[in-house]
């Protein structure tokens, strides 16, 4: 019979740990693995390949371990008609009368370069009369591995000593490893993080929007509370539904109106423009109107939970306490000081800790507006994170550091979350009624 | 006589059958997808180009006896380079990539390292008509280890511009102004003399405080033209290595800072709207700036302004100091080949190119979006040689001009340079911190692939 229930639990339980591990989880933990590695645009996710390029071999000439001779060789992108690559070519199908003419007119012969290689081919009076069929038949006579893909390390190392060229064992490794297409495991991204001034201004900025943000949502929302709790309920419901707005409209809409409102243009301008003040652009104008415009388009939208929660606790407490007091001579004041705000002690705490950790990971609201400007002043971590790995103007992502910096994010949202818990007591919050023990 | 009818039925029905199978043999239906970033309607003819050369393939394969049925969808992204770039790439890890790609030449080196492209060389003759008459320059910028991996789509240039009207409220006849680009060029018109002019501008009036100098409002090419003005180099041609020149670096940022100390520009100016840029610009509201040579399309356009020669001069980016010289940057976009699909369907995509790249259909592409052409004959084209525009930024401009590197590392050290910028302009840092900033992460993030000077 226990176990029945037991199992009842478990699916009751099973969607909800799936959810977890779906959209929580396994987030996590790729954003850790991509955090210690160099994926990049360049390297792609999906593994590398291994590809010897002239730029390769330039940066091996630079750091000067090599063998001048050898690189040389190696640099080279040479084409002569073998009887190997005629025996090749013939076995893969090309027409005889083709391979005839090849041997007939260029065998043994030596080009220096595709190019020239290629003119020669188009001489030929069987030729093949497509152009990538063409020069799909010179690869039969390349003697170079230069710019040519190897899916793997195998196939890349047998080409390599194919080519003929006497390389030692550290110099074949070098060229294998700098010949890799792919990303690799490292932890470049943490020490460069940490030793870049840039990061500390933006955890600065990510700090002071936090702060700032919280305060406004956490205060405007107590005073939507408070103020609307005395009001008569037609009214009152009417002003909850009116502070709302913000938190359900689109968040593009949103950000438009804003834009609407202060850009220079805009109708905070027009208005003051009636009054002689020069027109202004107070998105972006200056850096402290930037930081005032992004606080309030966050703040307004935040607010309205707390003021949800505020309002349906204060609706909670027993009106006949209220009434006493009013009995004892209490202004409004007083019942808010020694009444109210002891009973919204929970949800005041629930609304700090929860939105401090939304707002660590917000920039939704910061990227449709200011995108971080004028120039990176308003740029917080989640948002530079989101530029780092997807989205900037060179179109260099960075996948691995991006991550990277979203793994500094989920720590410190668990570290966060910890510390709120030991700090509100949610063991006492949770525990047993003492009454029914 | 009935089953006589239906045996000469049952014939006449097999060879219809025979002939349907073997034009379903030879007919081959190919779909090219061409993706183009930070294209307006204006640059339309990038995929329609494409279009029409689907034709004229499909034309020539019939000669040939082939039926080629070929369908391209074009798609213009106007919404960012930032956003069209993350559609590729991750497209391109997706595997689901457009066969056609139209972007910077700057991706070329992680695209290909990547291997989300294909060099296009393997799929076209270019010792035949139309690439060999394509410009040498802009084939070496299409360029990367010594192969061509894409097809230069257009070319354009980023000239400094001047309000007439303003120069001659402040003292310059008609002739100075006109002599104006010979003296910038020979670096007799410094970025210095620039800002006192428009300081004088802005002084008289004739422009609002911030506007005496406007510069780009985002990043883009056009900064590096400013760090060229004061000596900087991009690319060491002999080590392959990116060059970071600490003193043409700080003498560029110090240049803004100055520009912004003065109230030429102002210190939030970096983020401002574009549209209202483009507006205040083309309408006297500014009295210097730097743009693109498109930009023309859009003065005279949408923002209105009929002689644009009477109320324009245009120069090469001043030299900002005797280490200097005055320069523009040219960033061809380039036609790429993707790793989608089949080889059968990159030598067709290859081949559309090659035919886009035709004088006459690029001509269309270069008249309508006012960029510059691709090759030599384009001089031989009605439509391009009677074009003022294009003849004159060809001349003065695009014979002067100089690509951005094509290095795997180029568009990290392009963000770093850039936020750099930012952060000294803004007055978050001093210059000099700034740049010190930018030479750390330089080195811990780029280490063997630049060479600090």
């Amino acid at each position: 019979m226990r176990q029945r229930i037991g199992l009842l639990g478990l699916g009751f339980m099973t969607p909800a740990l799936v959810m977890v591990l779906v959209f929580f989880l396994i987030p996590v933990v790729m954003t850790a693995v991509f955090g210690f590695t160099n994926m990049g645009t360049a390297t792609g996710i999906s593994g590398g390949e291994y590809l010897l390029t002239p730029k390769i071999v330039k940066q091996l000439e630079i750091r000067g371990e090599f063998d001048k001779q050898s690189l040389t060789a190696l640099s080279s992108n040479r084409y002569q008609v073998t009887e190997a690559g005629l025996a090749k070519a013939a076995s893969d199908g090309l027409k005889s009368a083709y391979i005839q003419g090849l041997r007939d007119s260029l065998l043994g012969r030596e080009y220096s370069s595709k190019r020239d290689f290629e003119r020669a081919l188009k001489k030929i009076k069987d030729r093949p009369r497509k152009v990538r069929a063409l020069k799909k038949s010179a690869e039969y006579f390349s003697q170079s591995i230069l710019n040519r893909r190897y899916l793997t390390d195998h196939e890349f190392k047998t080409a390599l000593a194919a080519t003929g060229v006497q390389l030692s064992a550290t110099e074949f490794d070098q060229v294998l490893s700098a010949s890799y297409t792919g990303w690799i495991w490292t932890t470049d991204n943490f020490t460069n993080m940490f030793s870049k001034p840039d990061t500390w201004v933006v955890a600065f900025n990510t700090l002071v929007y936090v702060l700032l943000v919280l305060a406004f949502n956490i205060g405007f929302g107590l005073f939507l509370a408070l103020t609307t709790f005395y009001l008569p309920s037609g009214q009152s419901a009417f002003f909850r539904a009116v502070w709302l707005l913000p938190r359900i409209s689109p968040p593009v809409l949103y950000v438009l109106l804003w834009k609407w409102l202060t850009w220079d243009t805009g109708f905070i301008s027009t208005v003051l423009g009636w009054f002689g003040v020069p027109a202004f652009n107070y998105m972006l104008g200056s850096v402290g109107s930037a930081w005032a415009v992004v606080v309030l388009i966050n703040g307004f939208v935040g607010a309205s939970l707390g003021m949800i929660l505020f309002s349906s606790a204060i609706q909670a407490i027993p009106k006949s306490i209220l009434y006493a007091s009013e009995v004892d001579g209490a202004n409004r004041w007083q019942q808010v000081r020694y009444i109210i705000l002891p009973q919204l002690r929970w949800p005041i705490l629930f609304t700090t800790s929860y939105t401090t950790l939304s707002l660590l990971t917000s920039f939704e609201y910061i990227l449709l507006s200011t995108e971080g400007g004028p120039g990176n002043t308003t740029n917080v971590w989640a948002l530079e994170a989101y530029f780092t790995a997807l989205n900037n103007y060179a179109g260099n992502l960075k996948y691995g550091y991006g991550a990277a910096m979203a793994l500094v994010l989920v720590t410190l949202g668990v570290l966060v979350s910890l510390l709120y818990l030991r700090l509100f007591k949610f063991d006492e919050l949770v525990a047993r009624p003492k009454i029914e023990n | 006589m009935v089953t006589k009818k239906l045996a000469l039925g049952l014939k006449a029905g097999a060879v219809a059958l025979a002939v349907s199978v073997a034009t379903a043999a030879l007919a081959k239906d190919v779909t090219i997808s061409v993706w183009a970033g930070g294209s307006t309607q204006a640059d339309s003819y990038r995929t329609e180009a494409i279009e029409i050369a689907a034709d004229i393939l499909e034309r020539e394969a019939k000669i040939q006896g082939e039926e080629l049925n070929i369908t391209v969808e074009g798609k213009l992204f106007n919404d960012g380079w930032d956003n069209f770039k993350q559609a590729v790439t991750l497209a391109g890890e997706s595997g689901t990539a457009p066969n056609i790609i139209v972007t910077s030449h700057a991706d070329i080196a992680p695209w290909s390292q990547a291997g989300l492209i294909r060099p296009i060389e393997d799929y076209i003759d270019q010792d035949a008509w139309p690439v060999n008459q394509v410009y040498d320059n802009l084939i070496e910028i299409a360029s990367y280890n010594g192969q061509l991996w894409g097809m230069p789509q257009d070319a354009e240039s980023r000239p400094f511009f001047f309000w007439r009207p303003h120069m001659k409220a402040i003292g310059y006849s008609d002739a100075d102004i006109d002599a104006l680009p010979e003296k910038v060029k020979n670096g007799e018109y410094t970025l210095y003399n620039v800002i006192e002019d428009a300081k004088k501008i802005q002084d008289k009036g004739l422009v609002e405080k911030g506007k005496g100098f406007s510069p780009r409002v985002s990043n883009g090419p056009d900064y590096w033209q400013f760090y060229q003005s004061f000596g900087g180099q991009l690319k060491d041609t002999q080590t392959g290595q990116l060059i970071f020149d600490k003193q043409a670096m700080t003498d560029m940022y110090q240049f803004f800072v100055d520009a912004a100390e003065m109230g030429v520009t102002s210190k939030t100016h970096l983020g401002a709207d574009w549209n209202q840029w483009y507006s205040e610009v083309a309408n006297g509201k500014a009295a210097t700036w730097h743009g693109g040579t498109w930009h023309y399309k859009r003065y005279t356009g949408k923002e209105g302004l009929d002689d644009f020669f009477g109320n324009i001069q245009f120069t090469l980016i001043p030299s900002g100091n005797d280490k200097g010289r005055a320069n523009t940057i040219t960033h061809p976009l380039v036609y790429l080949v993707s790793n989608t699909g089949t080889d059968d369907d990159a030598a067709i995509a290859a081949q559309l190119i090659a035919i886009a790249s035709e004088p006459r259909l690029n001509s269309l592409h270069a008249i309508k979006s006012a960029h510059l052409g691709i090759g030599s004959e384009q001089a031989n084209v009605d439509l391009y040689a009677n074009d003022q525009w294009a003849t004159e930024a060809t001349e003065r401009l695009l014979v002067n001009a100089n690509a951005m590197p094509n290095h795997t590392e180029f568009g990290q050290y392009w963000q770093i340079m850039y936020k750099g910028l930012e952060s000294a302009w803004t007055g978050q840092k001093s210059v000099a911190d700034a740049v010190s900033g930018v030479e750390s992460e330089l080195a811990s993030a780029l280490g063997d692939n630049i060479q600090i000077r």
